[in-house]
C-alpha cells in the first residue's frame, strides 16, 4: 500500500482528509484497550491524569509518528481548528499516518529494534537505512519484513541490506540465537545455553539450542576476490547440548521453544545446491535458515506477535507492558495479560499492519492522558498507565525537533526545494528541446517510488511542482550529518528501551556546541531572526513558546518572558537567550 | 557445546519475586543503603586506576620467572619488601612495593580483549553491570563534588557504557589527555552574564517540569547533566596551562606523563574516581622490546605519581589499582611475542584499605597455570570495594529490582584487606 499525497508536506499536516477520520465504533480496539487499562486497578479513575490538551497531544502524536515536532503554523492552526476534540485528534493521527515523515520515524524506530545501535561493519549503514525506509514507505507488514531478515544471507546484492541484522553481528553464532529470540520474540535466552535458566523457570535449554539449530549450519563466508562477507550454509549437522548442572544430554532440530521439531526432510542430508568450498559460498537444496524465516512468524508462534505489540505499545506508551521488552516469561508476565493478547491477536489480524496499528494506539484515552499528574505526591505505578509517561526524545527525534525548532529545517527545505525546481526546470527545458519520444520507449529505469504530481501531466506546464517524497528525501540528505551529530551524542547503549539517563559530554555539547549555536543565530527565516522583527514582548513569548514547546505560554511564563527582554540590555541577545532556554528544557527534552 | 558467553547475566540476579511484587526486595536493599550512605559521610576517598591496556606481560613485571623455560631474558630484582622480587624493567616500583601489593594467582578463564576488559571492570563475566569506577563513584562521590565522579583521561577509546543501570552521573567521562575537554569552553558569543541569566531561567523552567509524567528520575538526570557540566566548565583551568616544569621532568614529557600529572590534579581537586590508561601492551610480537619501552615509561611515571599522593597524605584514602585486561602467555611465539593470557595472571594494589607488602597466589615453576589461591575478576571486584569500605555484599536498588553490589558467587581476597 503505497500512500503518498502530491501535495506540499504542511498542507498534508494541517488540511483534513476528507473520509479519512471517520468516526470510530464503540467497540474498537482502542475502547478495548481503554477499558482493560482503567478495569487493572480498583482506584484507577482516582490515580488517572485527565486526556491532555491539544497542545500536549499535538507534539505528542507528531513526535511519535513522524519523529519530529509539529511547525509553528501547524500548531497554530491545530489549536485553532473548533472540530471536536475526538474527530480533530483521529484527522490528526491519519494525517500523520500519510505523510512521508510517518516512514522516517518508521526507519528509525525499525533501525533502533533490530540494530540496537550496533556500528556498520559490513553492510553501509546508508543502504540499510533505505532498505527500512522502502520498507516502511511501502508499510510493509512485520512478519514479511521480520521474515526477509531472517532467510537473509547477503549473497544477492539485491536484498544484501536485509543481511545487515546477521552480518553487522558477525554472524557470532551465540549473539545472533540470542537476538532471534529478544528481538522477534522478547525472550532473552542466553542464560539457558549452558543449563535449563536457574531463574527464569519458563526459559529450557532445549529452547535455546533449538533456536541455534536453524542457525547452526550457516557460517560467514568470506569471498576471497571482493573479501566481501556473505552467509554460507551446510547440509548437514546436528546441535547437541549437555547441562552445565548436571551433564543431561539433549539433541535437538531446529524448533521454536515448545512447538513441534522441524525435521529436515529424507533425503536433504549433504544435498547442495552449491557446495560449501574455499571460494564457494555453500547453498543447501534445504536450507534451515529459511525455515527460520518461517517459523519465527508462523501462526503458531504467538511470542513473536506479543513482542511486536509490546514493542510498538513501549514506543507509544513510554514503558512496555512486558518490561525490560526482552524479557517476557511466566515469571515476568505482562502488566496486562489480556491487554497484550488482544493487541497482538489484533495486530495479528490486521496482517501485521505496524501503521494500522500505531494509528488505533494513538487514538485511545491511555494514549492521550496528560503527563501531569493529579497528585504530585502520589505514588503512581507507572504500569498502570494512568498518567502520560515521558519518553526521552531518540537521537534521531532529538535533531529533527531542534532543526524544527529553531527554524533551520525550514530554510534547509526551502532550499532544497529551489534546488530541485531548478533541476526540474533545466531538465524540462532540456526535454523541450530534444525530438518528442513515447514515455516508455527505450528506458527501463522506472520512475522512482514517489508518484509523479498530478500538475506534471501536461509536459508543457511551466511551473514545476516537485513532490513531497522527494523533497523530503532531499531534506534528509541534508541534514544526515545533523542526524549522525546526534546520534552519537545521545544514543544509548543497545537497543530499545524506555529508560533514561543523560551525562555531561550530552549537557556539555547542548550549552556550547557550536552546532547548535550556529541555528539560533538569526537570519531571515529562522525564529530567532522572526522574533527579533516582533515588537511586542507578548507576541515573542507567543511565538518562542509556540515555536519550540509547541503551546502557548502561559500568563506566568508570558510575563518572565517580558520580564527577561525588558531587563536585557541587548535585546536580540536577549531573544537568543530566550530561545537556548526553551531548548534546553526538560520539556523539550522529553516526549510528554 | 559452546560455552564462550557465560551467564551471570542481570536477570539471574533478580529474584522472580521481585519482578512480581517489586516492594518485596527493596525492603532487603534498603536495609543495605544507609550502611553504604553512612559509609561514604565518613571520609572522602578516592581510586586512582592505572589501566595497561593491552594487555601486560606478567613475567615482565609482577610474576618474573628467570631462568626458567618461559622467563624471557630479564631478571629479577629483589623490592623494598624483603623476599618479593618483580622485574627488572620496573626499578622504580622496587623501590616502593612496601606501599603496594601483588595478585598473582588470576585465572579469568578468557583471551579475548573485550571479555577480559569487562570481566575485569564489571566483576562478572558477562551481562551488563556498572564498572567498577562507577560503582565507586556511586558510593564515595559526596553530594556536592567538585567534579564528575568517574574521570578517565585516555588518548584512545572505545565508547564504554560504565554506568550500566545506574545513574549517567556514575557513568565514566572521557579526557583526551590534558587538553580542554570537547565543548567546554563557553563560546565567545555568549557573556558570563547571559550564560548566568539564561542558566537561572532554565533552571526555574526545569523545576516546574520536574517530576512530570511521575518520572522524577528522568529529569532529575537530565538536570544532574547540567551540574556535572558545570562543575566541568568551572575548573576548566585544570586543563589550561602548561603543567610545573619540574613536575614535567619527573613524570615525563610523554603523552602519559602528562595524563598521570593531570590524574593527580583531578584527584587533588575533588575526582573521585580517575582512571589513566597506558596504551600498547599487546605485544604479539618483540614482546620483549616492548615491554623495556613501555614499562620503561610507566615504571618512573607511576612511582612519581605514587609518591605525590604519598607525600601529600592522600595515598591512605586512595585505593590504587594497576590492571590490564590479561597477561601474556609464557609460550614466546616465532615473533619473540608472547599472546593473550588470561589464565594465571598479576596486578598490583596498594592504598586505601589494602594491606600493604603483600603477595597473594602463586603460578607454577614455568608460569603456566596458577598453583596458589587462584582468583578472577569477580573477587577482585569485590576486594577493591570492601577496601574503599563499601559492602560489596549489599545491593543497588532500582525501581523495585534489587541487584547484588558484586558477584554472590566470589568473595573478596580478604587477606589483602587492612
Amino acid at each position: 500500500m503505497r500512500l503518498l499525497l502530491p501535495i506540499a508536506l504542511a498542507l498534508v499536516l494541517l488540511k483534513p482528509v476528507a473520509g479519512v477520520a471517520a468516526e470510530v465504533p464503540d467497540n474498537g480496539l482502542p475502547q478495548q484497550v481503554d477499558k482493560l487499562i482503567e478495569a487493572a486497578v480498583p482506584d484507577f479513575a482516582e490515580h488517572a491524569s485527565p486526556l491532555c490538551s491539544d497542545a500536549e497531544f499535538l507534539r505528542r502524536v507528531t513526535l511519535d509518528l513522524t519523529a519530529t515536532i509539529p511547525s509553528a503554523s501547524a500548531t497554530r492552526r491545530f489549536l485553532a481548528d473548533t472540530t471536536p476534540t475526538a474527530t480533530k485528534r483521529a484527522r490528526l493521527i491519519d494525517r500523520l499516518l500519510i505523510s512521508p515523515a510517518y516512514a522516517r520515524r518508521m526507519q528509525y524506530l525499525l533501525d533502533w529494534i533490530l540494530m540496537e545501535r550496533r556500528s556498520s561493519e559490513n553492510i553501509p549503514s546508508v543502504a540499510w537505512q533505505s532498505y527500512l525506509r522502502q520498507a516502511a514507505t511501502e508499510n510493509r507488514p512485520w512478519d514479511q519484513l521480520a521474515h526477509e531478515i531472517l532467510v537473509e544471507g547477503g549473497g544477492d546484492s539485491k536484498t544484501r541490506p536485509r543481511a545487515r541484522f546477521y552480518l553487522d553481528r558477525e554472524f557470532d553464532l551465540t549473539v545472533v540465537t540470542r537476538d532471534v529470540g529478544r528481538i522477534f520474540m522478547g525472550k532473552d535466552l542466553e542464560c539457558a545455553q549452558c543449563h535449563n535458566h536457574p531463574v527464569v523457570d519458563a526459559y529450557l535449554q532445549r529452547h535455546y539450542y533449538g533456536l541455534k539449530a536453524f542457525l547452526d549450519r550457516s557460517y560467514l563466508f568470506t569471498d576471497p576476490k571482493s573479501k566481501q562477507k556473505s552467509l554460507g550454509e551446510k547440509a548437514e549437522g546436528d546441535v547437541t547440548f549437555t547441562s552445565a548442572f548436571d551433564d543431561t544430554k539433549g539433541k535437538t532440530s531446529p524448533r521454536i521453544l515448545d512447538l513441534a521439531e522441524i525435521i529436515d526432510p529424507d533425503g536433504s542430508n549433504k544435498q547442495y545446491l552449491t557446495k560449501p568450498g574455499k571460494s564457494a559460498r555453500g547453498v543447501p537444496r534445504y536450507s534451515r535458515r529459511k525455515q527460520l524465516g518461517i517459523a519465527v512468524t508462523a501462526e503458531q508462534n504467538r511470542a513473536f506477535r506479543l513482542n511486536i505489540a509490546n514493542r510498538l505499545w513501549a514506543a507509544m506508551m513510554g514503558r512496555g507492558l512486558v518490561e525490560p521488552l526482552d524479557l517476557a516469561h511466566v515469571g515476568n508476565p505482562p502488566s496486562h495479560p489480556e491487554l497484550l493478547d488482544l493487541l497482538g491477536d489484533q495486530l495479528h489480524d490486521h496482517g501485521y499492519d505496524m501503521k494500522w496499528f500505531l494509528g488505533q494506539l494513538a487514538r485511545t484515552r491511555t494514549y492521550q492522558r496528560s503527563s501531569l499528574t493529579r497528585d504530585a505526591s502520589a505514588k503512581i505505578a507507572l504500569k498502570q498507565f494512568a498518567v502520560g509517561l515521558l519518553k526521552p526524545l531518540s537521537p534521531e527525534q532529538y535533531a529533527w525537533a531542534t532543526m524544527e525548532a529553531t527554524g533551520m529545517l525550514a530554510s534547509t527545505r526551502s532550499s532544497a526545494r529551489k534546488k530541485l525546481e531548478s533541476e526540474a526546470a533545466k531538465a524540462q527545458a532540456k526535454q523541450a528541446k530534444m525530438p518528442k519520444k513515447t514515455p516508455q520507449a527505450g528506458s527501463d529505469k522506472k520512475p522512482k517510488a514517489d508518484p509523479k504530481p498530478d500538475k506534471t501531466d501536461t509536459p508543457s506546464a511551466v511551473s514545476i511542482t516537485i513532490s513531497t517524497a522527494a523533497l523530503e528525501s532531499a531534506v534528509d540528505k541534508a541534514v544526515a550529518g545533523h542526524i549522525k551529530t546526534f546520534v552519537t551524542q545521545f544514543a544509548s547503549d543497545g537497543g530499545q528501551k524506555t529508560s533514561f539517563s543523560a551525562t555531561a559530554p550530552q549537557a556539555l555539547f547542548l550549552v556550547n556546541g557550536a552546532l547548535v549555536r550556529e541555528w539560533l543565530k538569526p537570519t531571515t527565516t529562522n525564529l530567532t531572526g522572526r522574533l527579533s522583527k516582533l515588537n511586542d514582548p507578548t507576541a515573542v513569548a507567543e511565538e518562542l513558546y509556540i515555536g519550540i514547546l509547541n503551546r502557548p505560554p502561559t500568563a506566568s511564563e508570558r510575563n518572565e518572558v517580558i520580564d527577561y527582554l525588558a531587563a536585557a540590555s541587548d535585546r536580540s541577545e536577549a531573544i537568543i537567550e530566550l530561545t537556548w532556554v526553551l531548548l534546553l528544557s526538560a520539556e523539550f527534552r522529553f516526549n510528554h | 557445546m559452546q560455552r564462550d558467553h557465560g551467564c551471570h547475566r542481570i536477570d539471574h540476579e533478580f529474584s522472580r519475586r521481585g519482578f512480581l511484587a517489586s516492594g518485596a526486595l527493596a525492603g532487603v536493599a534498603s536495609l543495605s543503603s544507609p550502611t553504604v550512605a553512612h559509609e561514604l559521610q565518613k571520609k572522602q576517598k578516592r581510586v586512582l586506576q592505572v589501566y595497561l591496556q593491552g594487555g601486560v606481560s606478567q613475567l615482565e613485571s609482577w610474576d618474573p620467572k628467570p631462568g626458567t623455560r618461559y622467563g624471557g631474558p630479564f631478571r629479577a630484582i629483589p623490592t623494598s619488601v624483603p623476599g618479593m622480587h618483580i622485574s627488572e624493567l620496573l626499578p622504580h616500583s622496587a623501590q616502593r612495593m612496601h606501599l603496594m601489593s601483588i595478585v598473582r594467582g588470576i585465572n579469568l578463564k578468557t583471551n579475548s580483549h573485550h571479555d577480559g576488559r569487562l570481566f575485569m571492570e564489571m566483576g562478572r563475566r558477562a551481562g551488563k553491570f556498572p564498572y567498577i569506577g562507577s560503582v565507586a563513584a556511586k558510593y564515595l562521590m559526596p553530594e556536592n563534588a567538585p567534579l564528575p565522579g568517574y574521570l578517565h583521561v585516555t588518548t584512545r577509546g572505545l565508547t564504554d557504557f560504565t554506568n550500566a543501570f545506574l545513574d549517567a552521573r556514575y557513568g565514566q567521562l572521557k579526557l583526551a589527555g590534558p587538553q580542554v575537554p570537547a565543548n567546554l569552553i563557553r563560546p565567545k558569543a555568549v557573556t558570563a552574564d547571559a550564560a548566568r541569566r539564561s542558566r537561572t531561567l532554565l533552571k526555574r523552567l526545569n523545576t516546574r517540569f520536574s517530576g512530570r509524567g511521575g518520572q522524577k528520575s528522568f529529569t532529575d538526570s537530565y538536570n544532574a547533566s547540567f551540574e556535572m557540566a558545570e562543575k566541568l566548565m568551572a575548573r576548566r583551568d585544570l586543563f589550561e596551562g602548561e603543567p610545573d616544569g619540574k613536575d614535567l621532568d619527573r613524570y615525563g614529557r610523554h603523552p602519559f606523563g602528562r595524563n598521570c600529572l593531570l590524574a593527580r590534579t583531578l584527584l587533588e581537586n575533588g575526582g573521585t574516581v580517575v582512571k589513566v590508561t597506558h596504551h600498547g601492551y599487546d605485544t604479539h610480537a618483540e614482546n620483549f622490546n616492548f615491554h623495556l619501552e613501555q614499562l620503561g615509561e610507566f615504571d618512573k611515571t607511576f612511582c612519581m605519581l605514587l609518591d605525590d599522593l604519598n607525600d601529600s597524605g592522600m595515598l591512605d584514602s586512595t585505593l590504587v589499582m594497576i590492571y590490564s585486561e590479561f597477561g601474556r602467555t609464557p609460550k614466546i611465539n616465532v615473533r619473540y611475542g608472547r599472546d593473550h593470557w588470561g589464565t594465571a595472571w598479576s596486578i598490583a594494589l596498594g592504598g586505601q584499605g589494602i594491606t600493604p607488602g603483600a603477595i597473594v597466589g602463586a603460578t607454577n615453576k614455568d608460569g603456566t597455570e596458577v598453583s596458589e589461591r587462584e582468583v578472577d575478576g569477580g573477587h577482585l571486584f569485590h576486594t577493591y570495594l570492601q577496601a574503599l569500605g563499601i559492602d560489596s555484599t549489599a545491593y543497588h536498588t532500582l525501581d523495585g529490582r534489587s541487584v547484588p553490589i558484586g558477584d554472590p558467587t566470589r568473595q573478596p581476597i580478604q587477606e589483602l584487606l587492612a
